[in-house]
């Protein structure tokens, strides 16, 4: 089968966009003096003390530049407020806030509390008229409300060094000097269940103004004055004009309502600030920026590759392209051990071959680069190297857990012509399909299965956000070991040993380990308003000294139709719960479209021996769509039921980047009541993942990050099983693989 | 006070403990490989602690001596490129050709790629320039006209796509006989190239974080 010479597909075309040169320095990852970027909405200098670019506490129409990522610190004489700000979109910024601050009403003398900001530019600054940028904010949207408070706020660019902001606030903004209320009054704070959104009382209530200025003194140092209607009523003891009354605590009253600060700027992603708040309390903080569209080393640090070599003439060569080498049964061993002794030093293993006169695959198994087009293209360029003259078609198929999920088919002409051009040619030049499923002439290589491997790494658990003890962490070793008995079929086991970590064994609530234990299932969920505990003991399975063994499973998968996959893992699946899984997915492989529907019989795990069990046995299971938008952004409903057998939908939204960020947000809501599901009310969470090598350069496919789930609560609750087929296949599948096809020459 | 102390005790058992754990980290015979635990926490340092060029560790060697151990190891066509911004010289053997496309490459597997004189590419540097197509230039330069060319650089940028630079470039003599020059600007940026074909030198800009390389022909 040769290529066809093919319609550009939606995805190639977004590559040969690139060649036009148009809007393209902005994101370039130039060492060019930072000019304010061309194509991005106006940028903030300095970050507030919500983390999102504004002035000391009150906010400013300003965005950070798409895509960033920002970590922000704030110590106050006040309170603490740890926050992670992402530009989600050009006009959009979203923050998770972590804030700490003193109570005389609790018990423990102070209250944390979680947050979540969104802000959007309505309308941009008009470079050279009188329009000034536009936003609209809600801070603290969701859940208690502690800094609950909506503005309206407008940012205008009087010089390069001098901006000026001014707007109007409601909610915690407008604590003093209100100028009185527009749409009715604002509703109190939810007092029960949290987690809800606080619509309710959006823009309601008392609306004050706010205003300031910020002024950059040098390029590192911007000074910022501003005017603010939030008089911190709770945390100075003013009950009467504090929201809800377990807030209250005892400091200095402000002595006004100026607030001044200063941030200097430290490098391209750190600064530093302070300020005064109302001229009493004063506070410091520090923030990191990092943004996942640039990185040091954008080109990667990886050996070059081999170069492409053109066959000689046939005159040169008349055996070569005659192709009677194929039938010297001599020819296919010795070429195959040849480029898989090749594609090693690649960091890719050669499953099995096919290998004809005028046509060659080969199963190539990724285990170094994170974007699949760069192992493909170090395959055809190594092929060019490896096979005989005749071999016109080169066909380059992806193979993970076993299972062929996606194949490059290329004319040998095409890659000797293209070698080291713009990537968009050979993108437009190669067909991606899905992978034949069993063609004639498949030949394994020798010594590749069965396979045994094994490592030992140490690991890192960690557990934030626990009122008493906000970072709990456990480290110790892990040796993990697989065995691959035959394509798709394995056996996983992972074994650890704790070392050192303060994550102690802890039953939910007051109740101690030896008491919890002693509760029948029965007991447990009446205890815990009729739900059972399938997640909040958590902590019963830490703080375990002896070798823990967190899965233990056999894993089957295989492709049944040329777009449908199936998994079924047997086993310790994951830390609390054991049993059968069974998946199966519908991915063709350039379709933005999948679908899946997965079964789990489970039951849950004893807290310490690995082999035994508790009482409580559930059948969960999910049908699952998910999609593939464009620009990055993949979404994923799951609807079916969970652990604790309520019923229910997940809905998760992904932006994704062609280096391997990840940044997610999720949420569940299931049948239960939010009486039966406690506080937060429903599941949320966000999930962020970083790969390794775009921090730095070294090519390597892992990756570092984790899911900040809101509170651990039973609602909602799914498996966590290893290798779910979605982002097993999804890597070699179109979306991904074009997103990384700028590195198939690399 | 007290409970701050015993923090610090806990952390710095733990720190003790986490070396030792880094020494054993990360052994076995996994395929999926990468740099090991090891690496990556001295990679990291090293970037916060000294930016990200590390200083050339050793005084670089004379470039003439290197020169000539090279041209007496190596039998193939060699070329000696000097790196400005890093302070570095290395000598690279041609590893393949394909067309008017030669690659050459160091023994650490960094390569540079050559189309005639013009420098089309790097490989493993970190800002690689992807390709460079500059046929006009070369033509100019190789007749030893004067005239104006279009350039287009692409680099591959962490966003996943290759982005082009385009410079509107002036190609003319320059002050010393044989030497061409190419005067590039655009996109607010501007560099000049200049080109002694003959004697087989040249220095060229390979983009804005890496800038200039000189390259010389030591064995066609």
């Amino acid at each position: 089968m040769t290529p066809r010479r093919t319609r550009p597909t939606l995805h190639t075309r977004r590559l040969l966009a690139t060649a036009i040169p148009a809007a393209l320095l902005a994101l370039a990852p130039m060492n060019v003096a930072p000019t304010a970027a061309l194509a991005e909405p106006m940028i903030g200098t300095m970050m507030n003390r919500y983390g999102l670019p504004g002035l000391i506490d009150t906010p400013t129409a300003e965005m950070l530049p798409d895509a960033t990522l920002a970590a922000t610190v704030s110590v106050s004489q006040l309170d603490e407020r740890t926050g992670l700000t992402f530009q989600l979109i050009p006009r959009m910024s979203v923050a998770l806030r972590y804030g700490k601050f003193d109570s005389t009403e609790q018990r423990r003398g102070y209250i944390r509390d979680r947050s979540f900001d969104l802000r959007f530019q309505i309308l941009d600054e008009a470079e050279n008229g009188w329009r000034p940028a536009i936003a609209v904010g809600l801070q603290d949207a969701v859940g208690t409300g502690f800094y609950s408070a909506e503005y309206l706020v407008a940012t205008k660019t009087l010089n390069p060094r001098l901006r000026v902001t001014a707007g109007l606030g409601w909610g915690r903004l407008a604590s003093s000097g209100g100028l009185g209320s527009i749409i009715g009054d604002r509703p109190g704070p939810d007092e029960g269940t949290g987690g809800q959104l606080n619509a309710n009382q959006w823009f309601k209530g008392e609306v004050a103004p706010f205003a300031g200025v910020q002024w950059k003194a040098t390029d590192r140092l911007t000074l910022a004055a501003e005017y603010s209607g939030d008089d911190y009523a709770c945390e100075t003891g003013d009950a009467d004009n504090c929201a809800r009354r377990p807030w209250v605590s005892d400091d200095d009253p402000l002595k006004n309502n100026i607030n001044l600060g200063f941030a200097w700027q430290g490098g391209p992603a750190w600064q530093v600030g302070g300020y005064l708040l109302g001229g009493k309390h004063a506070g410091i903080q520090v923030s990191l920026a990092l943004n996942p569209k640039q990185s040091p080393y954008p080109s990667g640090l990886e050996k070059a590759p081999a170069p492409v070599r053109p066959r000689a003439a046939p005159a040169a060569d008349p055996e070569g392209w005659s192709g009677a080498w194929s039938a010297d049964p001599t020819a296919q061993p010795a070429i195959q051990r040849a480029l898989a002794d090749a594609l090693a030093k690649e960091g890719q293993t050669l499953e099995s071959m096919v290998l004809t006169a005028d046509r060659a695959e080969v199963r190539i198994r990724n285990n170094r680069y994170m974007q699949q087009a760069q192992a493909v293209g170090r395959t055809a360029r190594l092929m060019t190297r490896a096979l005989p003259p005749s071999v016109d078609t080169l066909v380059v198929t992806s193979v993970e857990d076993g299972i062929p999920t996606s194949s490059v088919v290329m004319r040998r002409a095409d890659v000797e012509r293209l070698e080291n051009t713009e990537a968009g040619q050979i993108a437009n030049a190669a067909v991606l399909t899905d992978a034949v499923a069993r063609p004639a002439g498949l030949v394994g290589t020798p010594g590749t299965l069965p396979r045994f491997q094994w490592s030992l790494r140490p690991y890192y658990s960690t557990g934030l956000f626990d009122p008493d003890e906000p970072f709990r962490y456990e480290v110790g070793a892990a040796l993990s070991s697989s065995y691959e008995l035959l394509p798709g079929l394995l056996v996983k086991g992972t074994l650890r040993q704790r070392l050192f970590g303060n994550a102690e064994q802890d039953a939910p609530g007051t109740m101690t380990v030896e008491e919890y234990e002693a509760m029948s299932v029965e007991e447990v969920t009446a205890q815990n308003g009729g739900v059972y505990r399938v997640r909040s003991d958590g902590r019963m399975y830490s703080g375990n000294d002896s070798p823990q063994v967190p899965e233990l499973t056999l894993n089957w998968y295989a492709r049944p139709t040329p777009t449908t996959y199936t998994r079924v893992t047997v086993g310790l699946l994951e830390r609390m719960y054991a049993g059968v899984s069974g998946e199966a997915l519908w991915k063709p492989v350039n379709s933005p479209l999948g679908l899946g529907v997965e079964i789990n019989r489970v039951r849950k795990r004893d807290f310490r021996d690995a082999f035994e069990f508790i009482d409580y046995e559930v059948t969960t299971g999910h049908v699952s769509a998910y999609y593939e938008f464009g620009n990055g952004f993949v979404g994923q409903v799951d609807a079916g039921r969970y652990l604790a057998g309520d019923n229910g939908a997940t809905l998760s939204l992904t932006r994704e980047f062609p280096s391997g960020w990840q940044v997610g947000a999720f949420v569940t809501k299931t049948n239960l009541s939010e009486e039966e599901f406690g506080e937060g009310s429903f599941d949320k969470g966000i999930t962020i993942r970083a790969p390794l090598a775009w921090a730095i350069g070294t090519p390597t496919k892992r990756t570092v990050g984790g899911t900040l789930g809101s509170l651990n609560r039973d609602g909602g609750q799914r498996l966590r099983v290893d290798g779910r087929l979605y982002d097993t296949v999804r890597d070699s599948h179109g979306t991904r693989m074009y997103d990384g096809w700028g590195k198939f020459w690399r | 006070m007290g409970e701050i102390l015993a923090m610090t005790v806990t952390f710095t058992r733990g720190l003790v403990a986490a070396l030792a754990l880094a020494a054993l980290a990360a052994c076995g015979n996994t395929r999926s490989d990468g740099p090991t635990t090891l690496d990556i926490g001295r990679q990291l340092v090293g970037q916060v602690l000294s930016g990200r060029q590390s200083a050339p560790a050793a005084p670089a060697p004379d470039p003439q001596a290197m020169a000539a151990e090279a041209l007496a190891v190596n039998k193939g066509p060699l070329i000696m490129v000097g790196l400005e911004s890093l302070g570095t010289t290395q000598v690279l053997a041609l590893t393949g050709e394909n067309g008017g496309m030669r690659t050459y490459m160091t023994e650490s597997e960094q390569a540079v790629i050559l189309r005639g004189f013009m420098l089309t590419g790097t490989r493993g540097l970190g800002n690689d320039l992807s390709v460079a197509e500059a046929s006009g230039t070369a033509a100019l330069v190789g007749a030893g006209r004067s005239g104006t060319a279009q350039r287009t650089m692409r680099y591959f940028s962490a966003d996943g796509l290759e982005r082009p630079l385009v410079f509107d470039c002036q190609i003319g003599p320059g002050p010393r006989p044989g030497v061409m020059i190419e005067d590039c600007t655009g996109h607010g940026l501007s560099f000049q190239n200049s080109y002694l074909p003959g004697a087989g030198v040249s220095r060229q800009w390979i983009g804005p974080v890496l800038g200039y390389a000189t390259v010389q022909t030591l064995r066609p």
